[in-house]
């Protein structure tokens, strides 16, 4: 795969007889990192698998309106986060009907799951991830996982630093009393 | 290590993180995807694009006929147009009964009212009855000069050569 860089690819994409072949290229580029994140947010792979593909449809959809006034990564991360949130709260809202926690439906998803090998700590990690709420499940991820720094998650999410300071402390305050077993 | 108070002091921090090994941060995380899965997603997502682009095109080449959204509102309006401008006032009409029909639903509700109606029925003839034979007397009267004399009498027999002295009695 030629390495293209972002503006160079979006130029491409605005040529008509390139439009496929950038967007391919864009996938290519970008699929893996946001698979993990999605996967991270809703645990079960086929869930994982449907959201990325929602993503990257609404990419498609909307990238002919995108100006780069942000960086195409910070947006991209935007829709990703935007979906994976309105999966969860989708699935709250079903985990209501069917008179079950989300938490419970999503530790018994987790483990029926057939595509992880993780080591001890990284299943309780999991588990202690998954009883987190929804915002602070996906501000843990982009500052643990993916290593964000707090502008770029405040560019993305729309909230203060501070906001997000707050929120990724309680977060891993949570985590360590979930691991640790306190 | 000296313990921050402040959250906003921690900015380049995982270091309050000290309990979760650094093994444990992986991009996985021990999460695994079936063989093959992201050389596939893809064409996948291209598939997905091209399916919805069909959808959406072959909607707009529908014709309006096959659009209820489009049409039905308009059909009700007019049905219910019709409705009021012609079937329910003529309903409104035919519901008022005439009053002969007010009389026969009467009587079949109560026997002594339609025996009364029977008698105001009957009465009422009797009295156009009189009505008409004194209006034929009256107009008899009127006619006096029209009355047969005794000479028109007499010379009707002359004429008829009967005997004026058999008719005479005496």
């Amino acid at each position: 795969m030629p390495d293209y860089t972002d503006s160079e690819l979006l130029e491409l994409f605005r040529t008509a007889e390139n439009k496929h072949y950038a967007f391919n290229l864009l996938v290519r580029k970008y699929r893996e990192k946001i698979y993990y994140f999605v996967r991270r947010m809703v645990v079960s792979h086929d869930d994982a698998d449907d959201v990325v593909q929602n993503i990257f449809i609404k990419v498609w959809n909307n990238l002919d309106s995108f100006r780069e006034d942000s960086r195409f990564f910070t947006w991209l991360y935007r829709i990703a986060v935007n979906e994976s949130l309105s999966f969860l709260k989708n699935r709250q809202l079903r985990s209501w009907l069917s008179l079950s926690s989300p938490e419970a439906s999503m530790v018994r998803a987790m483990q029926d799951d057939n595509y992880f090998d993780g080591t001890e700590i990284q299943k309780r990690l999991r588990e202690a991830i998954i009883r987190l709420p929804r915002k602070q499940k996906a501000v843990f991820n982009m500052r643990y996982y993916d290593e964000l720094s707090y502008d770029r998650m405040s560019e993305i999410l729309g909230t203060s630093v501070g906001a997000l300071k707050a929120s990724y402390h309680f977060a891993v305050k949570k985590i360590e009393q979930s691991v640790t077993g306190i | 290590m000296k313990p921050k108070n402040n959250i906003s002091e921690q900015t380049s921090e995982n270091d309050f993180l000290s309990p979760l090994p650094e093994s444990a941060k992986t991009e996985a995380n021990g999460y695994k995807v079936p063989d093959g899965y992201f050389d596939s997603l893809g064409s996948r997502i291209t598939d997905r694009i091209i399916l919805e682009e069909n959808k959406a095109f072959k909607k707009s080449q529908i014709p309006v006929f096959r659009k209820p959204a489009l049409w039905a509102p308009l059909l009700a309006t007019s049905i219910v147009a019709v409705l009021l401008v012609f079937v329910i006032p003529a309903k409104k009409t035919a519901t008022i009964p005439a009053t002969d029909e007010w009389n026969e639903i009467n009587m079949a509700y109560d026997a002594s009212y339609a025996q009364e109606v029977l008698f105001t029925e009957s009465n009422s003839m009797d009295f156009e009855l009189e009505n008409a034979v004194i209006s034929l007397s009256e107009s008899n009267t009127s006619k006096g000069i029209n009355e047969i004399t005794d000479d028109e009498i007499t010379d009707y027999l002359k004429d008829q050569e009967l005997d004026l002295d058999m008719l005479t009695y005496k």
